[in-house]
């Protein structure tokens, strides 16, 4: 067991991409963690959709073990995610922790995430160790790049290591400077036992595996545990520590992080953020906990097969267990029929979480169109929180209408400074300020509507800038706007799972569009169908898929009618995974196509 | 509706002697042609006319060992061509039918065939035979879609062989195909009034369908022949249903027009799902609920059959479900449509415990209706039966 004085936890953060998973590789493989056997490029991204996308989705815990000037020390690490979507998993990470790594491509240099997460960083008093990586590659530029960490995050230029996480250069000395600048963890091992519970999983043999950081005291195998929030008991079965499979061991004390499991087979009784403590001794004050963060972006998550809704629910419990970040409440759709509203961190979130479902919990879902929250005000001085705009009330009851406004930074190369202030424009964006980092690099603030920077707004900076840009962004204010419900009537009925909430000046252009794709996207009926864009009562666009005219093969004898009942049934059987909305039957990329970018 | 009974209490005592558990017709296949016209998928033997002689004496033992337990009221030859075959040949296929098979006294009799293969010989003697109906494949008038489909004859020997046929049998059809490519409908116009003009008490009108692997399927997949569009195909099929409809020709099944009295009894048996004998290379039939399929293969069924063995090479027997759904769904292509009375006591389920709430719907679109306890498919219907029929009885 060793003491408090020799073990260090950190997290690695870093803007994406820039190679916090292979750094952490090389911690493993250079403290002989893992072997070099069982070694495989990005070895803790292990969910598949980790691994085909080639990021971090989850922060990964791990312990491994380094000698410094003859001491052994036990070092926990996490490696988190850099997408800011993900920006939850990172400040959960960074609460089980005393020091973080900053870590910065030496070629690409100081980028949207870089900043916001180290100011999460620091805002939770943690000790930085920067690095500059990727110091490998030819177009390197480590003197400028130091420059712009200084000018940003205000490290010092003498404390920034170099290393590359690719070619090992560097990587122990990471571990070194480590256990000399960051501090030891505090708390004390003989109080009660308080830890925090930062993540967990479930397990189908195990329960609920609870992932834990030990604030004070300790937890051994056996003893009865309380969990705080739901004031529920129950008695240790296991405890280990990811190395980076989950290994067991005896106990776990003061400053050590991770895991254990006491059959809690009820998902609702494990809290993220919540304080393990003994049962029988309880400490007197709970942690602080983590403060939820606010979703960005909602939509409507439907089973295709009706009969899968009570599935979808679990499915959603047991992933809100290893994602406390998204929620989700039950909603009912004329079309769609039974589903949920969920609210997710930003479109990459919502994206993930349903190639989750569908991937590991087999089930097929309908995605609604995503939308931010909207607040009215309505005339009797009431304030309703628009989730979906299926809540926004009668026209004549809105006193006001307002929508969430981002303050956002954008970091681009100072040349396209002109083609992000002609994108913002457009895009009702108001221009608040340009900081530069270097005469290339640039950071400029503006504040903009929610709703049109979850639009389409990062490719559209990817693709101005070639890759170069990245964004950052966090919720300010709402504020007052010229916004309607668009609807859209499929063969006279609105369908509510398609309606959209548009500032006025927009509405035709996104209605029009909206029919024109899905025009494209409903297969041709037995009937014409009307496709009409709708604000109220007022249509402001309309297409029709005319119906079928001919369709019949002329001879059914004898001899042909097995053969005809198979393909009539088999054509009814293709359009079972349709939804149905009255007449008429609408794909899921019906439903996807009105997602899609406008141009 | 008020009350719908449940499928379970729909259920019926089968009758085993029910029109569609004991068969009432017999179909016989003869698959020789003399030519493989390139739009047909049928079970067809091309310049293997040797194989006749043998391939009757196969027809003789699966005929033989048919068992048949009630008389038959409707025969129906078809192929193939089976009037290819000799007077002599004709004279003996028909007598190995009628001696094995007691029929009714109201006997339909019927066999296809082509203007060119018809003589006074083999009129006379399938006539002699008690064949009473004739079904001739004239297909177009015009020269240039008679070249398209690759047939054989020309518009001119028609008149000739209608001549022949009317002496001893009055009662004959005439089948033609629309949508051919290059039809116009013109062409189409002077197709029908011609067969109308000649007699025809039964005109069967069949739109073209490009079946995968025919020769007419590669060229037009290759580019070479343009298919007809769905608007042009719909302007034919509404001419149809109205001149012959004009003409006094009734529209009773979705590709046939009949004067009164006058329908294909033979064929309705097929758009009830009633029951059936087939006998013959690729012949199917359906006996007690089971659908047998035959092989397909003149050469492998003339050995099977000789070998003492079944010729059958796929059967199905479906559930009580699956068949009241494929009897709705056939009997759906019939103008009289669907009785509600009649299709409970066939099926043992009610035509509600189906179609659901499927049926509104259609009838509000105006593809169908629903009077008098029956329902059937409006004109607009029919153009689009595939559709529908899949939509309504399968959901
Ligand atoms: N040349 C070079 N490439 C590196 C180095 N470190 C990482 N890379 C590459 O950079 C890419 C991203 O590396 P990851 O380790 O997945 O980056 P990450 O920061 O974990 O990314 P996210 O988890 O998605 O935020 C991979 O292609 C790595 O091979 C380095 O030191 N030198
Ligand atoms: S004559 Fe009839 S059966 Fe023979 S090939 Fe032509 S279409 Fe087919
Ligand atoms: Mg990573």
């Amino acid at each position: 067991m060793p003491a408090p004085s020799h073990i260090r936890n950190f997290s690695i953060i870093a803007h994406i991409d820039h190679g916090k998973s292979t750094l952490a590789d090389q911690f493993l493989l250079q403290t002989n963690t893992i072997t070099k056997r069982d070694y495989r490029a990005q070895l803790l991204d292990g969910m598949d959709l980790e691994r085909e996308r080639g990021i971090t989705i989850q922060m990964h815990p791990v312990t491994i073990y380094h000698t410094k000037d003859g001491e052994k020390y036990e070092l926990n690490l996490i490696d988190t995610p850099g997408h800011v979507d993900f920006g939850y998993e990172v400040s959960r990470s960074l609460a089980a922790c005393e020091g973080a790594i900053l870590l910065v491509d030496a070629f690409q240099g100081v980028q949207a995430q870089t900043v916001a997460n180290a100011y999460l960083a620091i805002e939770n008093d943690l000790t930085i160790v920067p690095v500059l990586n990727k110091i490998d590659m030819p177009t390197a530029r480590p003197e400028a790049v130091t420059a712009e960490m200084e000018t940003a995050v205000g490290v010092n230029a003498e404390d920034v290591l170099r290393a590359s996480a690719k070619s090992g250069v560097g990587v122990l000395e990471i571990l070194d400077a480590i256990i000399d600048r960051v501090p030891c963890p505090p708390g004390d091992p003989k109080a009660p036992l308080k830890a925090l519970i930062y993540n967990s999983h479930f397990d189908t043999f195990k329960g609920v595996v609870i992932y834990i950081r030990v604030m004070e005291g300790s937890v051994k195998i056996g003893q009865k545990i309380k969990l705080m929030r739901g004031n529920t008991d129950h008695v240790v079965m296991e405890i280990g520590q990811f190395r980076p499979t989950m290994v067991p061991c005896q106990e776990l004390t003061t400053g050590q992080v991770g895991f254990l499991t006491a059959q809690v087979k009820n998902i609702q009784d494990v809290h993220i953020g919540d304080t393990v403590t003994d049962a029988v001794n309880p400490t007197e004050t709970a942690l602080p906990g983590y403060k939820v963060p606010q979703a960005m972006v909602y939509s409507g998550l439907y089973p295709v097969d009706n009969e899968e809704f009570e599935d979808l629910r679990e499915a959603l419990t047991k992933l809100r267990l290893n994602d406390s970040s998204f929620s989700f409440v039950p909603e009912v759709s004329d079309g769609l029929g039974f589903g949920f509203r969920c609210g997710f961190l930003g479109m990459l979130h919502r994206e993930i979480i349903g190639q989750r479902l569908e991937r590991d919990c087999e089930l097929d879902l309908v995605h609604t169109a995503p939308n931010v929250t909207f607040q009215i005000l309505t005339r009797s001085g009431e304030t309703i929180m628009v989730h979906s705009p299926q809540d926004v009330v009668d026209g004549g009851q809105i006193e006001e209408f307002r929508e969430p406004i981002v303050r956002i930074n954008f970091l681009l190369p100072s040349k396209n400074i002109g083609d992000i202030m002609s994108m913002a424009a457009e895009r009702r964006g108001e221009y608040i300020k340009t900081e530069y980092l270097s005469p290339e690099r640039a950071i400029i603030t503006y504040e903009l509507p929610l709703a049109e920077v979850i639009y389409d707004l990062y490719d559209k900076l990817k693709s101005v800038t070639h890759g170069y840009g990245t964004m950052e962004y966090e919720l300010k204010e709402y504020r007052p706007a010229d916004l309607v419900r668009l609807d859209v009537l499929v063969h006279q009925k609105r369908v509510d799972a398609l309606s959209v909430i548009v500032h006025r000046s927009t509405a035709e252009r996104r209605g029009r569009k909206l029919i024109q794709k899905l025009r494209k996207e409903i297969d041709r009926h037995l009937f014409d169908i009307a496709l009409q864009a709708a604000i109220g009562s007022r249509i402001i666009a309309r297409e029709t898929i005319t119906g079928m005219k001919k369709d019949v093969t002329a001879k059914c004898y004898g001899g042909d009618i097995t053969r005809k009942r198979k393909l009539w049934a088999k054509q009814a059987e293709g359009k079972k995974r349709m939804k149905q909305v009255g007449q008429v039957e609408i794909s899921q990329e019906a439903f996807m196509s009105v997602l899609e970018s406008d141009d | 509706m008020a009350n719908t009974p449940s499928p379970s209490t729909d259920q019926l005592t089968p009758d085993r002697s029910a029109p569609w558990l004991e068969p009432r017709g017999l179909y016989v296949h003869v698959p020789f042609c003399a030519h493989h016209c390139g739009y047909c998928d049928f079970a067809v033997t091309v310049g293997q006319d040797h194989l006749i002689e043998t391939y009757l004496e196969a027809l003789a033992l699966e005929i033989d060992r048919t068992e048949v337990t009630t008389p038959v009221d409707t025969i129906f030859i078809g192929g193939g061509t089976p009037t290819l075959l000799s007077p002599d040949q004709l004279g003996r296929l028909a007598g190995m039918i009628r001696r094995h098979f007691p029929t009714r006294p109201n006997l339909e009799f019927s066999i296809e065939s082509t203007p060119e293969s018809i003589t006074a010989d083999k009129v006379a003697v399938l006539a002699d035979h008690g064949l009473n109906r004739f079904s001739l494949g004239v297909q177009s008038f015009q020269g240039h879609t008679l070249r398209v489909l690759e047939r054989q004859h020309s518009g001119d020997q028609v008149t000739p062989a209608v001549e022949i046929i009317r002496r001893r049998v009055p009662n004959f059809s005439m089948d033609f195909i629309f949508g051919a490519p290059g039809q116009t409908i013109t062409d189409w116009e002077h197709d029908l009034k011609r067969a109308i003009a000649l007699g025809s008490s039964h005109i069967s009108t069949y739109g073209l369908t490009y079946e995968k692997g025919t020769p007419l399927w590669k060229q037009r997949e290759s580019g070479d022949v343009i298919a007809l569009g769905e608007t042009d195909e719909l302007a034919l099929y509404t001419m149809s249903h109205e001149l012959l409809g004009s003409a006094g020709f009734e529209h009773y099944e979705i590709s046939n027009f009949a004067k009164p009295d006058h329908r294909c009894q033979h064929n309705e048996k097929y758009w009830a799902n009633e029951a059936y004998h087939g006998v013959g290379v690729g012949a199917v039939r359906y006996v007690g609920g089971r659908r047998e399929h035959n092989k397909r293969n003149t050469k492998d069924y003339i050995r099977v059959v000789f070998s003492g063995e079944s010729p059958t090479f796929q059967q199905e027997e479906l559930s009580p479900f699956e068949r009241a759904r494929e009897t709705l769904a056939v009997q759906l292509r019939r103008s009289d449509g669907v009785s509600r009375q009649a299709f409970l006591h066939q099926t043992g389920h009610s035509l509600k415990s189906i179609v659901q709430h499927r049926l509104a719907p259609m009838i509000e679109a105006g593809l169908v209706t629903d009077e008098n306890e029956c329902v059937s498919l409006t004109f607009a219907g029919k153009c689009v039966a595939d559709g529908l029929v899949s939509k309504v009885v399968w959901g």
